[in-house]
């Protein structure tokens, strides 16, 4: 019921560069403020990095959202394998995990797991149970009100149906010729096999209209 | 006849709602809090119907954008509806009262190795370095030896770690990030099928010992004992219980018994993270106690040690009586 997609390698990639920036600009700020307070300034100060190595990720896995700052700027959250919201118990493991996925440098350990695996683990995420998931994306509409509605010429297989429409929400982000080519494929559900060109393309998308529900 | 356009409009209204139902839960739309609250009773309703509706979307081949409109819906309803805060205070008492000590008792083979992968490098390494002053070298460079022993010397203000600008606060903040640092690399390694948890508590061990067994032998036994003494107590226990965890880790993938490994795995992790967390706790104290009374050289080393056996007492009647009770 419940879809899943595991992020790859490149966008966790993005999104832990993004929250290693951020991180590092608290720490830097905090460096300012701490450099004037002196002794104690200092204490809060290293205890601040402390804190930001080790339990930044899990106050951010733990809150609504189930992602760090940088995650959710990518679209991807942390949950349980399962699906369920991670658990505190998860979160810790595998931040605390990060120890063994650095190894022996510059999470090593993390890349070569995540490669070589489907659903996209490092190490910590293998002991917590827990995945990285994009979160689905809106897709645009395939409404168009351009376009002169044109019945089938012959009934259409629900897929049919759906590669239609597809195709017309996707027609305002292709270029005009390879919109074309792609209604030819699509030419005889207008009763214009084999034919080609705008007016062949207006006529298809008018099909999407109609499947749609537009009549 | 029910079409895509048809099947939007009628369910038009139950999504809207339930998007308005989120959007409030999140705190999002500031206008939308001042209506009535959120009823769970109509929410989890109306998730159920959108679950119902993506079923359908789905096997109806419905376009893309109801599909993954309903996908979004429904996957933010279920976030939502299975959160849970499980931090909070009744919870941390738990886990202080009962859970803590209790999983230390039931891993009590993994505490028994993990105690004898530290101490066994300690206790030789330390005489050896004591009988041969000169394999200290072996473990750090001479610069450092000079160092430790200049620390540790009784003319020294405060002992431990020189301060001449930094004060007891910065110091606590530096034991905190080292000693947890060390903690969690010990529990980590256990993932490298518990060899990287030997290496790791083995060295810490051997590191010690050296330290011990070379200021002993240069006679500054009785500044370097009296400063461990108290919160050797919090420290070493924590890490020989962080090390128990990353044993267990390394054993339950080295002999899964009837499970998958993966499995196994991540059963071994759920069962220990609560050591993780009173590690965490103890380390904090320890640095406290580190940075705020080991250090304080005016203190008479009598009351010293007198405090470090009620604190070595207190641990350990800590782990072997807390929580013995159900409650």
């Amino acid at each position: 019921m419940l879809e899943l997609r595991p992020a790859g390698l490149a966008v966790r990639y993005y999104a832990f560069a993004l929250d290693w920036v951020i991180r590092l600009s608290v720490i830097y700020g905090a460096a300012m403020v701490a450099s004037v307070l002196g002794g104690i300034g200092m204490a809060f100060w290293i205890i601040l990095i402390f804190a930001l190595d080790w339990f930044y990720p899990v106050v951010f896995e733990l809150s609504a959202s189930g992602a760090t700052p940088g995650k959710r700027v990518f679209g991807l959250r942390v949950v349980m394998d399962n699906g369920l919201p991670v658990t505190a118990a998860a979160s810790m493991t595998r931040n605390l995990l990060r120890v063994a996925d650095f190894l022996p440098l510059g999470y090593a350990a993390a890349i070569i797991c995540l490669l070589l695996r489907a659903d996209g683990k490092r190490l910590g995420d293998l002991a917590a149970g827990t995945l990285v998931v994009h979160q689905p994306r809106a897709e645009s509409r395939a409404v168009l009100d351009d376009v002169p509605l044109v019945a089938p010429v012959r009934p259409l297989a629900p897929e049919d149906q759906a590669a239609l429409i597809a195709l017309a929400a996707r027609a305002s982000t292709l270029t005009s010729d390879r919109l074309d080519e792609l209604a030819a494929l699509a030419a005889p559900v207008s009763g214009d096999a084999r034919r080609a060109g705008p007016e062949v393309t207006v006529r298809v998308l008018g099909v999407a209209q109609w499947v749609l529900g537009r009549r | 006849m029910m079409t895509p356009l048809r099947f939007e409009a009628l369910y038009e209204d139950e999504w809207t709602e339930l998007e308005t139902c989120l959007d409030r839960l999140a705190g999002r739309r500031a206008h939308a809090m001042s209506g009535s609250h959120v009823s769970a009773a109509r929410a989890a309703a109306l998730y159920r119907r959108a679950c119902e509706h993506l079923a359908l979307a789905r096997a109806r081949s419905y376009p893309a954008y109801v599909v993954t409109r309903l996908e979004r819906l429904t996957d933010e309803a279920h976030q939502r509806i299975y959160h849970h805060r499980e931090l909070g205070f009744s919870r941390l008492r738990r886990v202080v009262t009962e859970e803590f000590p209790r999983t230390v008792r039931s891993h009590k083979w993994y505490v028994a190795v993990a105690a004898v992968l530290f101490l066994l490098p300690t206790i030789t390494v330390g005489l050896l370095v004591y009988f041969q002053p000169e394999m200290i070298l072996s473990v750090v460079s001479s610069d450092t030896a000079a160092s430790f022993e200049q620390m540790y010397s009784p003319s020294a203000a405060s002992i431990g770690r020189t301060r001449d600008a930094s004060t007891d606060w910065m110091m606590f903040g530096f034991y905190i990030r080292n000693n947890i640092g060390v903690a969690f690399q010990c529990f980590a390694g256990g993932l490298f099928a518990g060899l990287g948890t030997v290496f790791f508590l083995a060295y810490n061990g051997a590191f010690s010992g050296a330290l011990a067994g070379y200021l002993t032998e240069r006679g500054l036994s009785h500044t370097f004992y009296s400063f461990v003494a108290t919160h050797s107590a919090f420290e070493l226990t924590a890490i020989v219980i962080a090390g128990t965890a990353g044993l267990r880790l390394g054993h339950a993938l080295l002999a899964p018994g009837r499970l998958r490994r993966r499995v196994a795995l991540v059963e071994a992790s759920r069962d220990t993270v609560v050591l993780l967390y009173g590690v965490t706790a103890m380390l904090v104290l320890a640095a406290a106690v580190e940075a705020f009374w080991s250090s304080a050289s005016w203190l008479n080393p009598i009351a010293k040690y007198s405090v470090a056996a009620v604190c070595w007492a207190a641990v350990l009647a800590y782990f072997v009586f807390q929580g013995r009770r159900a409650g």
